[in-house]
């Protein structure tokens, strides 16, 4: 999908807040919910592609 | 099986097979879903099979027979197949053959051969003749022999349902390449025109058919379609909507034939009521009034009567309603608001109805943009979505080995973790306070892995900037309107306006959609932006919801990268 535009500028780096290689990780993301995509359409196609050969999406450009 | 030469190959196309109505598609060379006319010029065939003196008739020839030989004409079967007869109900085909009993499924008794005795003949072998009409139809159309089939069925069909229906495609000569839900096939239609955007966006599919209504509520993200709940109702259909008029018409014509027998009473009168009253609804889509005529209604009498639209639309409006209540329901099944819809797409023949599509979209808030060819100049007609959407598939998979096919909808691929929130960037509110905001770049129930790419704003001045990635929780915000003091009368208190919540609706609240930032997932700095520019931010989510994220200047070198771990597994079960 292409880049979405966001208008609203991020925050200034706050005086003071540092870490190392510049990234703080704080936590991991909510388990998910576990549902059945649909089977159809040239998008899961692709889906399915990549699941079944384990393939990345930079991979899977390629 | 050939020897040496090459096989034939696929001639694939896509089938809708309704209760109601059946139709046929195919894909052309550029890509794009035809629907075929019949050799009648139908590109609406009812579903409908009749015999007379062993010849066999389908579509609107068929349609016609349930007048004077409405127990050799077979109606309203496709729901039966593959159900035990204990389980069908049998109501839609009081006009026609009954079904029966037959070794554990439904049956007919009709007259299907020259001879005089009845034939018993299952819901399988009436399925597979209706196919194989259609198959012969497009085969005709296309000059070649179509051999392969992607057919729509309800969100409903159970694993039985759809065997039978596989079964009884293949009978008639007819690889089935996949069964594929309807309302999928529907949003495929739309999404497959050329000028399509494929936003993220949460669907809504109305399809009010003619024995029964289908709702169903998707999640469609960057192209794939994840159905998050669904609602039926067989007590708001076109069937209800034909028997509005058909009472309308008996007791107008009763108004003027007093002491003659009530049409209604009469299966023939019945069935031209019915079949008369069928074409004014469709009339009243297009035009402010329509003619009812027919010839010896009862009695003996011809009757003639018009019927203007909003005659109509009043007689129907509870049926309008419960739709209503309906899509609302199943709304709230998917653990959404009306706010969260952006689209619905109004398919079924009974879409057509302007009223219909006009009372739903009331219920939605102006931003939800609604399908439906009186509401929108770009609608597609609702009677062709889903086979469109057929055909666009088989136009798909037809290349595909069987094998891959059957693989690629196996559970083990489809079944996929979707995001329980959303995920975001904290960014600056416009407004004095300068208040940080959630900006929303990955909607909840989106499949994963996913990768989404958001260009944001840098501060007036540029700078080191903060990227702070969370998860985001949507919230309806309500605002009360100020409370007026009462026109009319004394000025009563103020004071009182609390426990009048839910009284008249002359002042409606305001509710709208907002985000809020939930838990924070990372913090990371973009160093040295220049004024004006903008932050790449990349966020990868992986299939096992570990995520990854770049931020860099657009355009800019280097940036800052890091990764989150997947969230811990639950003790049982395996990783
Ligand atoms: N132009 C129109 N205006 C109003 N109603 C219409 C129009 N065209 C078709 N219909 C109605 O649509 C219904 C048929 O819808 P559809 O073709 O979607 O049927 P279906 O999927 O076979 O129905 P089901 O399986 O529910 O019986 C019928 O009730 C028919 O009268
Ligand atoms: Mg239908």
């Amino acid at each position: 999908m292409a880049a979405i535009t966001i208008n609203l500028p991020l925050p200034v780096l706050p005086e003071g807040w540092s870490a190392e290689k510049d990234f703080k990780a704080i936590s991991s993301l909510s388990p998910a919910t576990q549902r059945n995509v649909e089977p159809v359409g040239p998008h899961f196609l692709a889906h399915a592609r990549r699941k079944r050969h384990k393939r990345t999406f930079s991979e899977d450009e390629r | 099986m050939s020897d040496e030469e090459e096989s034939p190959g696929r001639v694939a196309i896509g089938i809708s097979f309704g209760n109601s109505y059946s139709s046929i598609a195919f894909t052309t060379s550029e890509g794009k879903a035809e629907v075929i006319a019949n050799e009648e010029g139908d590109r609406q065939i009812p579903t409908i099979l009749s015999y007379v003196e062993g010849e066999e008739f389908q579509g609107t020839q068929a349609k016609a027979q349930l007048v004077r030989n409405s127990k050799n004409t077979v109606a309203y079967f496709r729901d039966f197949l593959g159900e035990d007869f204990k389980s069908v109900d049998p109501t839609p085909c009081h006009q026609s053959a009954h079904p029966k009993e037959h070794e554990g499924t439904v049956a007919f008794s009709i007259r299907d051969s020259e001879a005089e005795s009845e034939n018993t003949v299952t819901v399988s072998e009436i399925t597979t003749r209706h196919l194989r009409r259609l198959k012969n139809s497009a085969s005709d159309f296309l000059g070649k022999q179509v051999n392969a089939v992607v057919i729509t069925v309800p969100t409903n069909f159970s694993d039985k349902q759809r065997a039978a229906l596989k079964k009884a495609a293949e009978d008639a000569g007819l690889e089935v390449l996949q069964l594929i839900h309807e309302p999928v096939a529907d949003v495929l239609a739309y999404d497959a025109r050329p000028d399509a955007k494929h936003a993220d966006k949460n669907v809504v599919v109305v399809d009010v058919g003619g024995t029964r209504s289908d709702v169903a509520v998707i999640a469609s993200r960057g192209g794939m379609y994840t159905i998050l709940a669904t609602a039926h109702d067989y007590d708001v259909s076109g069937a209800q909507l034909d028997q509005v008029l058909i009472d309308y018409f008996a007791k107008e014509f009763l108004k003027k034939n007093k002491g003659v027998e009530d049409p209604r009473e009469n299966p023939r009168s019945l069935a031209k009521l019915k079949l008369e009253s069928e074409a004014v609804k469709k009339a009243l889509s297009l035009g402010q009034s329509a003619s009812f005529s027919v010839e010896s209604l009862s009695g003996g009498i011809d009757f003639t009567a018009t019927i203007n639209r909003s005659r109509y639309e009043l007689l129907a409006s509870k049926h309008f309603q419960s739709l209503k209540r309906l899509v609302v329901h199943c709304v709230e099944k998917a653990e959404l608001d009306v706010l969260d819809i952006n689209e619905i797409i109004c398919a079924g023949g009974n879409s057509h109805t302007p009223k219909l599509s006009r009372s739903l979209a009331d219920e939605f808030p102006p931003t939800t943009t609604v399908f439906a060819p009186t509401l929108s100049p770009t609608a597609i007609n609702p009677n062709e979505l889903a086979a469109r959407g057929a055909a666009i598939q088989a136009s798909l998979v037809e290349a595909f080995d069987t094998d891959d096919i059957e693989q690629s909808t196996h559970p083990v691929v489809t079944s996929t973790p979707h995001l329980a929130h959303a995920i975001g960037v904290l960014s600056i509110s416009g407004d004095e306070k300068g208040a940080g905001v959630f900006t929303l770049m990955i909607e909840p129930e989106t499949p994963v892995p996913v990768r989404r790419t958001a260009h944001v704003a840098v501060p007036r001045e540029g700078g080191d900037v903060l990227v702070k990635l969370c998860e985001g929780v949507r919230e309806i915000k309500v605002t009360k309107p100020e409370a007026k003091p009462k026109t009319n009368g004394a000025n009563e208190d103020e004071d009182d306006d609390d426990d009048d919540d839910d009284d008249d609706d002359d002042e409606e609240e305001i509710r709208e959609k907002v985000w809020k930032a939930g838990r924070v997932l990372a913090e990371m700095a973009v160093r040295g932006t220049k004024k004006g520019s903008k932050v790449e931010v990349q966020v990868s989510v992986g299939a096992e919801l570990d995520v990854q994220i770049i931020a860099r200047e657009v355009n800019g070198k280097g940036g800052t990268r890091g990764m989150l771990d997947k969230p811990a597994i639950a003790q049982n079960g395996s990783v």
